[in-house]
């Protein structure tokens, strides 16, 4: 990846023959948000991703993103990886916002938490980032009305905004490292990446 | 006494980060959800501080400070903007607006801690 901890737009745009429709690909640390029916599609192995949308006016939007692994106080509630956690969810939601959605009427759909990562400490990577999503989304007041998380394989996500409807396909057998490549490699970026903001002070 | 700070921001989590933070080392602090609420707030008390999100419901950041500085009790009370944009663009906005500094989340609390003392002590 190209970027650092900075959650960015995804941009791979591609016509999805199978659905006929426009369809963007999210990647772990990527979102993307519309107004219009787009297919957004994922595959999510220990990462989590949230389908958030406004039932009112249709827009809606997804992430893909983890928590940093952070050894040293990874269970507090106000450490650095859940300060990530909390920036990776907001991006989404402040963009949803920006496209005319209203925060009161925003529902979640999440997905994700898989335990699929080879080496990791106690193997509760996914598990961290399945209860961190729902802890938000409870605490930001955001109804979750489906979710498909945990269990020891990866998932395939189709998200159609407009309408909510979301098709999950369970991958019990992967033909290749792909997903767990990109999880490993966006992990390490989180882990290396300071993950704060810059700070300017205008006098 | 006390210093007192204005927390605004539609993030819950955003708000207990902030609060937790800045009461742990010693600041009085208020909660408001979104730019109308804060404006409130300020108007009803005299605030030190005030942190505030730039994308809210109802009123957004920019147009709370403007707001703000229109008001002889916040003229020159340090406002900082805590928000997840970080173009210049908006920085330049918020700097013509009058407020005091920018802060792009995510937040580290000791860098938060730091400006705070720097701008109020």
């Amino acid at each position: 990846m190209q970027h650092g901890f900075e959650e960015v737009l995804a941009p791979n745009l591609y016509y999805d023959r199978h659905f006929e429709m426009d369809a963007v690909k999210i990647l772990p640390g990527e979102y993307y948000v519309s107004t219009r029916e787009i297919l957004m599609v994922t595959v999510l192995g220990s990462c989590v991703g949230a389908c958030i949308r406004d039932r009112i006016r249709g827009i809606g939007g997804i992430n893909h993103f983890m928590l940093p692994d952070d050894k040293r106080e990874d269970n507090e509630r106000f450490s650095r990886s859940m300060r990530y956690g909390d920036y990776a969810m907001e991006i989404l939601i402040n963009q949803l916002i920006k496209l005319g959605a209203r925060r009161s009427n925003l529902e979640a759909k999440v997905f994700g938490g898989g335990n699929v990562l080879p080496g990791f400490k106690n193997h509760v990577v996914g598990e961290r980032n399945a209860e961190f999503v729902i802890e938000y989304l409870t605490t930001e007041g955001i109804p979750v009305v489906a979710r498909d998380l945990l269990g020891n394989y990866p998932r395939k996500v189709y998200f159609f905004p407009t309408s909510g409807r979301v098709l999950v396909k369970k991958l019990r057998s992967m033909h290749n490292d792909t997903i767990i490549e990109r999880e490993l490699s966006y992990s390490e970026t989180l882990r290396r990446a300071k993950v704060e903001g810059e700070v300017e002070l205008f006098s | 006494m006390a210093k007192t700070i204005l927390t605004v921001d539609d993030s819950a989590s955003i708000r207990q980060m902030v609060s937790f933070t800045l009461k742990e080392a010693g600041y009085t602090v208020t909660e408001a959800v979104d730019g109308q609420d804060g404006l409130d707030k300020a108007r009803s008390g005299k605030f030190d501080l005030i942190f505030t999100d730039q994308n809210m419901p109802r009123m957004d950041g920019l147009s709370l400070i403007k707001q703000l500085r229109a008001l002889p009790t916040y003229k020159s009370v340090p406002i900082l903007m805590l928000t997840t944009e970080s173009s210049d663009a908006m920085k330049s906005q918020g700097r013509a607006v009058g407020a005091t500094g920018w802060l792009v989340k995510p937040f580290d609390p000791a860098k938060l801690l730091e400006v705070v003392r720097k701008v109020i002590g």
